[in-house]
């Protein structure tokens, strides 16, 4: 028997106004290389990037490297997104998700990025549900406003604020244990809404 | 593969989140690789992210901001870094280039073998391969935190059952549990 084990040791008004869906944006990327289209995406996302990065403890000068590292790896591997990764704001968290563990947290993100050619090698190719993908984000975001306090609290930590549990444990002053229940409780409401994503 | 031991919901939405050193996000990503149910759930974790991304306020951009980036556009990507083949499934590759029989091996007892993986992290996890010979008890490895353990190949049985190749134990420091390495596996 081979086990690989590891243990512990101890609102949307923008600038410029884009006027296309984010998908359709990202499809004049991957088929025309379309750089107006590259712009229009940069002043929809450019902004809630760097808001994300400076929750996450980067300084003023590095928040704007990552949201530039985050677009520029949307323009290259635009080829590469399809509806089955979840709507474009998921697949752009998702990058920038990875920038920041590897250059905020100078952590490896290389689990992530070969995870990710795994899902590019399995995935069968889906062209519908665009829409419905953004609308249902529109929904899940409804959903997390609606949480108690106490869950959409440890959702952002988690999430946005880039913090560990046992760290937010440590910073709200509760169990470990109480935080990840009140993230599967969090998880159990918004359940019925993200299965509508598959 | 059918998996029937999944890792504890609030162990994914930390992967999501991306707060998980990187001991732990190789397990989890290994063990992604091996189920596609995994990779389903993954997915709708990420549209959290996604959800907060949209949601999030927007910081304004220096000027130029856009310039920059429309100059960069123009030059061309450096290659990507290639994870080489192996036997293991991908994101455990570039630790094991050569697969699992090409591990360095350390005796911990009958029957039972351990083999160190380097991370570039300086965390506080241990990751480590394990292998067990058919009947003997699989090693404690848990120094009082969460443990991951995921099977690679072969199984074990504790009181929680069966697991087999993609199945995961994601077990909570109070959990007591004796596993045995399955005969002919």
């Amino acid at each position: 028997m081979y086990a690989i084990a590891m243990s512990e040791i101890g609102s949307g008004k923008n600038l410029g106004t884009p006027s296309t869906e984010p998908a359709a944006l990202l499809r004049l990327i991957a088929e025309q290389g379309d750089k107006s289209a590259l712009s229009d995406l940069f002043l929809l996302y450019g902004a809630k990037i760097k808001g994300v990065m400076l929750k996450s403890g980067a300084n003023e000068a590095l928040a704007e490297d990552l949201v530039q590292e985050t677009m520029l790896t949307v323009w290259r591997k635009a080829g590469l997104y399809s509806t089955s990764r979840g709507a474009p704001s998921t697949w752009i968290f998702t990058i920038a998700r990875n920038l920041r563990i590897d250059q905020l947290r100078r952590r490896s993100n290389r689990p992530y990025e070969d995870l990710a050619r795994v899902e590019i090698a399995s995935e069968a190719p889906s062209g519908s549900a665009v829409v419905e993908q953004s609308q249902v984000i529109a929904r899940v975001s409804l959903a997390l406003k609606a949480l108690p306090a106490e869950q959409q609290e440890v959702v952002h930590l988690s999430f946005i604020n880039d913090i560990a549990h046992s760290e937010i444990a440590t910073r709200l002053g509760i169990p470990l244990g109480t935080v990840k229940s009140r993230l599967r409780l969090a998880y159990d409401r918004l359940r019925p809404l993200l299965e509508d994503l598959q | 593969m059918t998996i029937t031991h999944h890792p504890d919901m609030s162990t994914l939405m930390a992967f999501s989140a991306g707060t998980f050193d990187e001991p732990y996000a190789v397990v989890i990503a290994t063990h992604l690789a091996m189920s596609e149910g995994g990779r389903d759930i993954m997915h709708r974790l990420n549209a959290i992210g996604g959800a907060l991304l949209d949601d999030e306020q927007e910081t304004e951009m220096s000027s130029g901001a856009l310039d920059r980036l429309l100059a960069a556009a123009d030059q061309p990507d450096l290659p990507e870094q290639i994870t080489p083949s192996s036997d293991v499934p991908l994101p455990l590759a570039p630790y094991l280039p050569n697969g699992l029989t090409s591990a360095k091996w350390k005796w911990s007892g009958p029957g039972v073998a351990i083999c160190d993986l380097p991370t570039r992290d300086e965390s506080s996890s241990r990751l480590m391969l394990l292998r067990v010979a058919a009947g003997r008890p699989v090693p404690e490895h848990s120094h009082g935190g969460q443990e991951l353990t995921l099977i690679l190949s072969g199984a074990y049985r504790d009181r929680f059952g069966l697991f087999g190749p993609g199945d995961i134990a994601d077990h909570d420091e109070d959990v007591e549990h004796k596993p045995i390495a399955e005969m002919g596996a």
